[in-house]
């Protein structure tokens, strides 16, 4: 009797100790780290931000580790890329979180690709056969500043719906992050005016909103269909295509091998840059100190200078 | 459990026609408009050299080297994923846009060859005979219900039958972390059981699963209920009762005798708990403790338990870039049967592990162990199940597995069987397929 009183005790202990960590108003999950900076950014220290992924891995193919259910578990807000690039994972996680909260169409659940401008969208029916596409719209837009923003001011709202009592304070910290982000925007366009025009090669569909922003083109793609591995006769025509076209820069992402990408690059030649493929958010990157990364090697990459 | 009675062929024939007929309007239409990167003016050959280096880099192409451009035979993305089966990046198109059911189709068949004339497969999905082996052809249908329920079903075509495998709901929005769930479901005994063959890394299934529990794993009609523990670290908790009988489902229990439910003493009990640990980004344990109990048939209130364990060790880089993963799993089972005068206890498991070299390629090898059921003097027994098992039974698998696609995988796989009551050892090869189509949602970990 005694010992099992004892037990309740500890376990009492061990709930009451752990379980309430720190406590912020609001507890918001990001599916991306790039997410997880923006909803950072625009919480301060209302919020406790978690990033599901971590930037050095490919966002399609993330495990549904228990651990992540357990932190959708306990989150208010969920916010997800969208577009089918979770498809893979967040389900599960979601139906395994026992949390009404944050399910899809309640408040708790953002899809922050509402609220960008979308590119790429299959005009026609799509299938499997042409690989990963995406039938909503390429996934990837957090590459452009601008998109960002967009996405900010929807977390923004949707914060202060949730956890009214700091509207004000996630309004203040919106303009200070936009006002940040456009004068850094300014700067990159400035550094980076040089890309408008030039072709470029990129392993997989993540382009297609930089080249919007930045106005190079993409001309080709070292995946034969997104998704699908490089194979040698795809990239024999691609460096076919990048010798013709006088191509000065390969792409790609950290989380994807860099063998074939830079056996390319130095047959064309071109120089080969890795993109960050998305904030580091646990080590305090800021969204900005992303993109000036990023920008940072475009710019030593158009210079000549790749890896 | 026995096929499906006659009684409803109408509405599966309704969801398969749906099924078909929106396949089928979908595969008449013209070819979507792929935004493919403007080919360029005129691409100047490559130098034998450089196409050398090329291959040496990425192995010389297979099939899709003969591909003409514009060819559309499926093809998709290849994914690192534990099961091989993944997302899937169209449910609109099945569904014209309003998504309220997800279907799936899963076939496995293999092409089997077995020294012995009887080989000891139990498993339901096994390849059995020499020659052509359909597996399984299963229909996966799923969907929310409402805002309280989800509904998943898997229903299971032999060549002769349609089977329901699993049939429940699950609710979505219970308070303080609960779940229940109701109908006809895999219990989540251990982790192999709760899953499907496509989930599974060798073609057929741990012999101790059909042993135990019956050709079809341990399922049944019933509830389950389970609690995520409010503690720091992933703690699941689960309960289920479910029926006892069922020769291929519950065959430690109730099995084919038609025994009557008197008391709830009568069903199957199943307690689990999962624990999930992430030892660092890379690496991740789940560990898992089993206890299953309920009525056998030998006598007026004999009880059979099942006790077990499983660990689940990962090892995926994420932390770099890499395609390589290393797993581990493991479980290990032990079952006290009360029969007239005496109890018998006998003991099993599988280990193996699995290595995925590349993208698309990974190797594993699996050993089983199954011991022969003892008496409380410590003699082998008669076992009233399995007569013939009368000394331990070894099998050691090795098999390779090629994904061109996350969607569809090749499966090469030899066995040997060192069964102690037969006189030489047996030995199988099987050759296995596996497509995925429809909308089948991702696995759990």
């Amino acid at each position: 009797m005694r010992s099992l009183r004892l037990f309740a005790a500890l376990c009492a202990a061990v709930v009451s100790l752990t379980a309430v960590p720190a406590r912020a108003d609001l507890k918001v999950v990001a599916t991306l780290p790039d997410l997880a900076a923006l909803a950072r950014a625009v919480g301060g220290d209302k919020v406790d931000v978690t990033a599901l992924a971590l930037p050095t891995q490919d966002p399609h193919f993330v495990d549904a580790k228990p651990n992540l259910a357990l932190a959708l578990n306990r989150a208010d807000l969920l916010i997800a890329a969208g577009l089918d690039l979770e498809i893979g994972w967040l389900p599960t996680l979601q139906l395994g979180a026992r949390n009404s909260r944050i399910q899809s169409g309640n408040p708790g659940y953002l899809d922050a690709s509402r609220f960008v401008s979308l590119q790429e969208v299959p005009a026609g029916q799509v299938d499997r056969s042409q690989g990963d596409v995406h039938p909503g719209g390429n996934p990837h837009y957090l590459y452009d500043p601008r998109q960002a923003l967009k996405v900010a001011a929807a977390i923004e709202a949707r914060m202060s719906q949730l956890d009214a009592k700091n509207a004000a304070a996630y309004k203040a910290n919106l303009a200070k992050f936009t006002q940040e982000l456009q004068a850094a925007q300014a700067g990159w366009e400035k550094r980076l005016a040089g890309f408008k025009g030039v072709p470029v090669i990129a392993y997989h569909r993540t382009t297609a909103y930089l080249q919007d922003w930045l106005g190079f083109k993409t001309i080709a793609f070292l995946e034969p269909k997104p998704g699908i591995p490089p194979n040698p006769s795809h990239v024999a025509q691609v460096l076919g295509q990048g010798k013709a076209n006088k191509v000065k820069l390969v792409l790609k992402e950290d989380y994807y091998p860099d063998n074939i990408a830079k056996l390319v690059a130095s047959k064309i030649p071109a120089a080969l840059v890795t993109l960050p493929g998305g904030t580091d958010f646990r080590s305090g990157q800021t969204y900005v100190q992303r993109l000036e990364l990023m920008v940072g090697r475009l710019e030593q990459g158009l210079a000549g200078k790749g890896e | 459990m026995s096929p499906l009675p006659r009684r409803n062929p109408r509405a599966l024939a309704v969801v398969l026609a749906a099924q078909l007929s929106a396949s089928a309007t979908w595969a008449q239409q013209s070819p979507p408009a792929t935004e493919s990167p403007p080919a360029s003016e005129d691409t100047p050959a490559l130098s034998p050299e450089e196409m050398e280096e090329i291959e040496k880099a990425l192995g010389t192409d297979t099939s899709t080297r003969a591909r003409p451009s514009g060819d559309t035979s499926p093809a998709s993305p290849t994914a690192t994923n534990d099961s091989g089966v993944t997302p899937l990046k169209l449910p609109n198109a099945i569904s014209g846009g309003t998504n309220f059911l997800n279907l799936s189709f899963i076939l496995d068949m293999a092409l089997a060859a077995f020294s012995n004339k009887e080989p000891l497969q139990g498993g339901a999905h096994d390849p059995t005979k020499n020659g052509f082996n359909l597996q399984q052809l299963e229909l996966s249908i799923g969907s929310v219900v409402d805002p309280y329920f989800r509904f998943d079903s898997n229903l299971v075509f032999s060549q002769f039958g349609v089977e329901i495998e699993e049939a429940y709901v699950t609710t979505l929005d219970l308070p303080a972390n609960l779940q229940v769930r109701a109908g006809q479901f895999l219990t989540r005994f251990g982790r192999i059981n709760a899953t499907h063959p496509h989930a599974w890394d060798f073609v057929d299934q741990p012999f101790i699963m059909s042993r135990y529990f019956g050709a079809e794993g341990n399922r049944g009609l019933g509830v389950e209920g389970s609690w995520l523990t409010p503690l720091p670290w992933y703690v699941e908790v689960i309960g289920s009762a479910t029926d006892a009988t069922g020769e291929a489902t519950a065959r430690s229990f109730f099995g084919a005798a038609a025994e009557r439910v008197l008391s709830p003493l009568d069903f199957q009990l199943t307690g689990a708990v999962k624990q999930f640990f992430p030892l660092s980004d890379d690496l991740s344990l789940l560990w898992g403790l089993s206890a299953a109990t309920g009525p056998n048939a030998t006598g007026y209130r004999n009880h059979t338990s099942i006790y077990g364990t499983d660990v689940y060790l990962k090892f995926r880089p994420i932390t770099s870039q890499s395609s390589q993963q290393l797993v581990l799993q493991a479980e290990v089972l032990y079952r006290r049967r009360q029969v007239p005068d005496d109890v018998l206890s006998d003991w099993g498991g599988y280990a193996q592990t699995v290595w995925r070299f590349s993208n698309r390629w990974a190797t594993g090898l699996r050993y089983e162990f199954g011991s022969a059921a003892k008496t409380l003097e410590g003699r082998v027994a008669n076992d009233p199940l399995d007569p013939e098992w009368t000394s331990d039974r070894q099998r050691i698998t090795a098999s390779v597995t090629f994904w061109p696609t996350e969607f569809s995988r090749l499966r090469l796989q030899a066995a040997t069987d060192r069964v102690g009551w037969r006189e030489s050892p047996d030995y199988s090869a099987f050759l296995a397929l596996e497509v995925v189509t429809g909308a089948h949602g991702a696995h759990a970990f």
